[in-house]
């Protein structure tokens, strides 16, 4: 029989499809909006308002013009809001005339995301040697069900924080988040109730390599969040490394020796379990299985357990963490990297619970946390725990070559390490320091401008309202003079501060365009995770002992370890608020 | 091909293997350094990285 070349593997290209639309992005520091086009999403009751491209340049406007300063055109929208925007020739514009900008519909948006990436990912498919024919077919499949989950998701009944804002009388108040249960939900019912269908689109149901390509993108979104909150960011990626280096040490032994002690299981059984259960899942049993040289079919076994379980703990903890950590937004997120299972469901599962927490805390008690650092605490712990598997590894290859099962002419090389070691992190670590290191400078600069600018404004309003009552021609002089100095100051500092602003715009529009695709791998994720979940072939193969263990552990300690030691390591620790 | 092998029956394949003394140290020594690193780690992180405390 000939041999089938082996192609690529999922995790080296994750990081190469990552850092292609991460490349194309940077595009944005010369002035190119490349990827501003691709698809935004919001909660909608009219489903033809749901989408539109990500970029306002791309969006088309039209409005009556109710202001022209310079080139900047103040147009009132047909639902009322005004928005502002740059045109080149404001010669022959007046004020109450009708503005139109052309621009993108949200279904061509939508057409050219799934067209792009279609092609990038078949371009992936033929690099991990599948066929392509069936890959593109699948894809298609998988992209469009997956997008319909993602809109439905976004009905405003469903997902709007603020049902008044929205027009409706009630909303559930999930968040947009929700499309991505809607996705899990899906591929479940495909998974279980399709086989055929799953089975067909075997080439297409790659929850990691998804996952892995938009932790790649999210890098980039995260530098930048970092470089806003620089002192913030350091303290949350110690605070995570702490963490997992406890959830290593505690997890691992505890489940090993239940296993062992109480459970009968052998070493040969134990050690993939106790990785899988207690570390990252997949990847943990699997590094595991080779380092203690355990057969193929124990690391395989304990891999379709994790990938039940983890969506167990999707669909449950990001909801128990709403209700019981929304105080807690940090120690919520942290909990999702240390207890779920998978790079998939944990990253998964921190943007659920960034989405739902944010929206209880903005509820109860009107705080406004920034988007995204549940999501990045939840990220930097799994990605530390990825990092550490291939320690890990080396450790238990070690003492099991050296001391429990020595195999002659067996050694165990530091290169094991390398070898274990997550190449898709190499592509976070990238988009990540260099969006901080562009934009840690610039932000440093523009921080203390804004605020002196702030107190300013506060300074001149203060003396604009006291103008009308007075009388006194000297005072009314020095207020004058005041409210003329503070305007010319603000002027100053504003010009100083025009460049860095600049770069940070461009960093805006760079990240928001791979965020649009980052989403759309995430939708994909939740949806492929869902169709792996196979309840009824894992029932049918017999769940046994190993599920029990699996169960005990879990719920039994796992989950509520994973709880204090986020806790003691992130309580008290807040996301930035949007203030104003 | 080879039958896939199933879990049932690779579960009940399974004998009791006592835990070796190593395997006790491995478990011990990784519980204790656990616990000594939970005083050392939070210390560090709540008097060099505070965020917020």
């Amino acid at each position: 029989m000939e041999e089938k070349k082996q192609g690529i593997s999922e995790d080296w290209l994750s990081l190469w499809l990552g850092l292609f639309i991460f490349a194309i992005s940077l595009f944005a520091f010369t002035g190119a909006d490349l990827l501003g086009w691709g698809i935004s999403t919001k909660a909608w009751t009219d489903v033809s308002k749901a989408t539109a491209p990500v970029s306002k340049k791309f969006q088309p406007l039209k409005g009556e013009i109710t202001k022209i300063d310079g080139q900047k055109v103040t147009l009132k929208k047909a639902d009322g809001k005004e928005e502002t925007i740059t045109v080149k020739d404001t010669t022959g514009l007046k004020v109450g005339d009708k503005y139109e900008k052309p621009g993108i519909s949200g279904f061509t948006s939508l057409l050219l995301t799934y067209l792009f990436m279609l092609v990038v990912m078949a371009v992936g498919a033929a690099a991990l040697r599948v066929n392509i024919g069936k890959f593109i077919v699948g894809f298609t499949i998988v992209f469009w069900l997956s997008y319909a989950c993602w809109l439905i998701g976004h009905y405003a009944y469903i997902a709007a924080t603020d049902a008044k804002k929205a027009g409706i009388p009630w909303s559930l108040k999930l968040t947009g988040e929700s499309g991505f249960i809607v996705a899990l939900i899906a591929g479940l019912v495909v998974g279980n109730f399709f086989p055929k269908l799953s089975a067909y689109l075997k080439d297409v149901i790659r929850p990691e390599l998804y996952i892995k390509t938009a932790i790649v993108l999210m890098g980039a979104l995260l530098g930048v969040k970092a470089a806003e909150s620089f002192g913030l960011a350091t303290a949350v990626m110690f605070r995570g490394l702490c963490a997992i280096i406890e959830a290593y040490l505690i997890y691992w032994a505890l489940v090993y020796f239940i296993a062992r002690k109480y459970s009968y299981i052998g070493k040969e059984w134990a050690a993939p379990l106790a990785s899988g259960i207690s570390i990252c899942g997949v990847s943990a049993a699997i590094a595991t299985g080779g380092a203690i040289r355990a057969r193929p079919i124990v690391p395989i076994m304990v891999s379709s357990l994790v990938v039940i379980f983890a969506v167990i703990e999707l669909i449950l903890l990001p909801f128990l963490a709403q209700t019981f950590l929304w105080k807690e937004p940090l120690v919520a997120g942290a909990w999702m990297g240390l207890a779920v299972k998978t790079d998939g469901a944990a990253v998964a599962s921190g943007a659920v619970t960034d989405a739902l927490v944010r929206a209880k805390a903005l509820t109860m008690e009107g705080v406004n946390y920034k988007e995204g650092w549940l999501t990045m605490t939840a990220t930097t712990v799994k990605l530390f725990i990825d990092i550490f598997i291939g320690v890990w590894a080396f450790i238990l290859a070690y003492i099991w070559c050296a001391k429990i099962e020595c195999k002659p002419g067996e050694k165990v090389g530091a290169g094991e390490i390398w070898n274990r070691f997550p190449k898709f992190v190499l592509g976070y670590v990238i988009t990540f320091a260099l969006l901080l290191i562009i934009c840690l400078p610039a932000t440093r600069t523009v921080q203390p401008v804004e605020k002196e600018i702030g107190t300013l404004k506060e300074e001149v309003s203060k003396a604009e309202k006291q103008l009308p009552a007075t009388t006194d021609p000297t005072a009314l002089a020095a207020l004058n003079e005041k409210i003329k100095a503070g305007k010319d100051k603000m002027k100053g500092l504003s010009d100083q501060i025009k460049e860095p602003k600049a770069t940070l715009a461009n960093a805006k529009t760079a990240t928001d365009g791979s965020n649009s695709f980052r989403v759309m791998f995430f939708v994909l994720t939740f949806f492929t995770i869902g169709v792996v979940s196979n309840f009824k072939k894992l029932w049918e193969e017999g769940i046994g002992k190993l599920a029990a263990v699996y169960i005990l552990c879990l719920f039994g300690f796992i989950i509520w370890i994973g709880l204090v030691i986020s806790w003691i390591f992130f309580h008290g620790v807040k996301p930035p608020i949007i203030t104003g | 091909m080879p039958e896939e092998p199933k879990l049932a029956e690779e579960l009940k394949k399974m004998e009791y293997e006592p835990l070796l003394p190593v395997e006790k140290k491995l478990i011990s020594y990784s519980l204790i350094i656990g616990a000594a690193l939970l005083g050392i780690l939070v210390w560090i992180s709540y008097t060099f990285f505070p965020g917020g405390h």
